[in-house]
């Protein structure tokens, strides 16, 4: 019994080792091809950031992200799907150009880039892309701009600038910063939902309009001095003393505020 | 001759006269002459004194160029009232300089602030009396108008970028068409629903501003997938 229990116990030792291991290579080997399968490549490179910066960035597909930071200091991080697509920035007086469609150009199968950027907080961001998701945050600049051609959403967090121009055709759209004095902030988008995060009180001068949803939701800054017009699809007004300009367009979506 | 000498030249003449020759013939013929004059010309007016003269002509001419002393003060008054001092025409011109940039501070300024805004996307009647002048007079188009041309010339370069689309979406991957097709069908009905209310209400200004922009991200869509 003794010695059974122990051949047993042995047979049961090596046999689970043997299985360990085989799962182990079987997980490796499985990993590897599906990572060879799906053809991924990282690309990732520095640069070192003066007084002014400025990105810009035209993708064609996939997420891009750009992160401030408090480092003098772009760092820019891609993931390349199968078929890899060629990355080539251009770093020149300060402004770093990342164009996938010039570098891309006649390339009609192209896999997916996905764009992990962090910059210096400073740096003026000018995002494009005909399709994927696009997240800017933490930026305090002169200009923060990002578009999405197709579909994608758009999130803007932590932004501080005296210009923002979001748009998209399908998609939500979040701004969430503050306004700055004598700032323009333009919001468009054909289809989807806008959200505007901003303190109260903020000043502005508000033309905003949903024509096909009448969904316009101004929430605290709701007052006497904002006006409907054309049977509620627009309303215009102004909050505080009016020293910015904020131009919201949804033209089948809705459209609300949200305090900070 | 003439009794015009003293006696005792008088006397010297005469001896010269007497011994001389030539001097007498030269006298007689003189003392012929003024006898002739004075027996020919009993009636003729006396040698004419230049200063008596002078004085007639003159009072001739002032006779001629006054011949009626009333209307003058009349004329001096009015060249009096178009005689202005330099001072005088330094304000002048100041004045009429700074109505003229008022006025054209004026106009410009509420003709650009309007069409600063959306002209196209207006309607007649949020037009400016500065604008419907013009658009009166045909300096400008009228709102409607400017939205027709405006249109035609987006369909014309939507027609454009949609024939360069269709060349080069067979290279796309599936992905793309179907993001490309999804979003262009999004615009299209958003164009088709603006379109149609503006046909039952032309004078529908949030309308036509949409449709503007809705034909310009139409425009814009084709244009970003053409590169590809």
């Amino acid at each position: 019994m003794h010695f059974v229990s122990e051949s047993v116990f042995g047979l049961r030792g090596r046999g689970k080792t043997t299985i360990l291991l085989l799962m182990s290579v079987v997980f490796f080997v499985l990993s590897a091809g599906d990572a060879a399968a799906q053809g991924q490549k990282r690309y990732s490179r520095s640069y070192p950031a003066g007084q002014t910066v400025r990105l810009e960035l035209y993708n064609r597909n996939g997420f891009v992200t750009v992160e401030g930071w408090n480092r003098a200091e772009v760092n820019i991080t891609a993931t390349l799907e199968a078929p890899a697509a060629v990355v080539f920035p251009q770093s020149l007086s300060g402004k770093i150009v990342i164009n996938m469609l010039k570098d891309n150009a006649g390339r009609g199968d192209v896999g997916n880039v996905n764009f992990y950027v962090r910059v210096p907080y400073y740096t003026a961001v000018d995002i494009e892309t005909l399709v994927g998701n696009l997240n800017i945050s933490n930026i305090r600049s002169s200009m923060v701009r990002a578009r999405v051609s197709s579909e994608g959403d758009i999130t803007l967090t932590n932004i501080v600038a005296s210009g923002v121009l979001a748009e998209n055709t399908m998609g939500n759209i979040l701004f969430d910063g503050e306004l700055m004095e004598n700032g323009s902030y333009r919001i468009a988008s054909m289809k989807g939902d806008i959200s505007i995060r901003i303190p109260i009180p903020s000043s502005f001068k508000l033309v905003a309009t949903a024509p096909s949803t009448r969904s316009i939701n101004l929430g605290a800054f709701n007052g006497g001095s904002m006006h409907p017009l054309g049977d509620g699809r627009r309303i215009i007004g102004q909050a505080g003393d009016g020293s910015a300009s904020l131009q919201i367009t949804n033209q089948r979506g809705a459209i609300q505020f949200l305090p900070r | 001759m003439d009794s015009d000498l003293d006696d005792v030249r008088a006397a010297a003449v005469r001896e010269h006269l007497a011994a001389c020759i030539a001097c007498a013939k030269v006298c007689e013929e003189l003392a012929a002459i003024i006898d002739l004059c004075k027996s020919e010309a009993p009636n003729s007016p006396l040698p004419p004194n230049p200063q008596a003269l002078w004085c007639r002509i003159h009072n001739i001419i002032e006779s001629e160029i006054k011949p009626e002393p009333q209307p003058l003060p009349k004329i001096e008054e009015r060249r009096r009232l178009w005689r202005f001092s330099m001072p005088q025409l330094a304000s002048a011109f100041l004045l009429i300089a700074l109505v003229s940039s008022l006025v054209t501070v004026f106009a410009i300024r509420s003709y650009t602030q309007r069409s600063a805004d959306d002209y196209l996307s207006r309607t007649s009647e949020s037009q400016t009396i500065f604008e419907r002048f013009m658009a009166k007079v045909g300096l400008i188009d009228t709102p409607q108008k400017a939205r027709q041309k405006r249109i035609a010339a987006q369909m014309a370069a939507i027609d454009y970028w949609d024939r360069r689309v269709s060349e080069r979406r067979r290279q796309w991957d599936r992905r793309m068409r179907e993001a490309f097709d999804k979003n262009i069908d999004v615009i299209n009905e958003s164009v088709n629903d603006y379109t149609q209310i503006l046909q039952q209400n032309p004078e529908d200004e949030i309308t036509g501003e949409m449709l503007d922009s809705a034909l310009e991200d139409k425009e814009q869509l084709l244009r970003d997938f053409s590169e590809l």
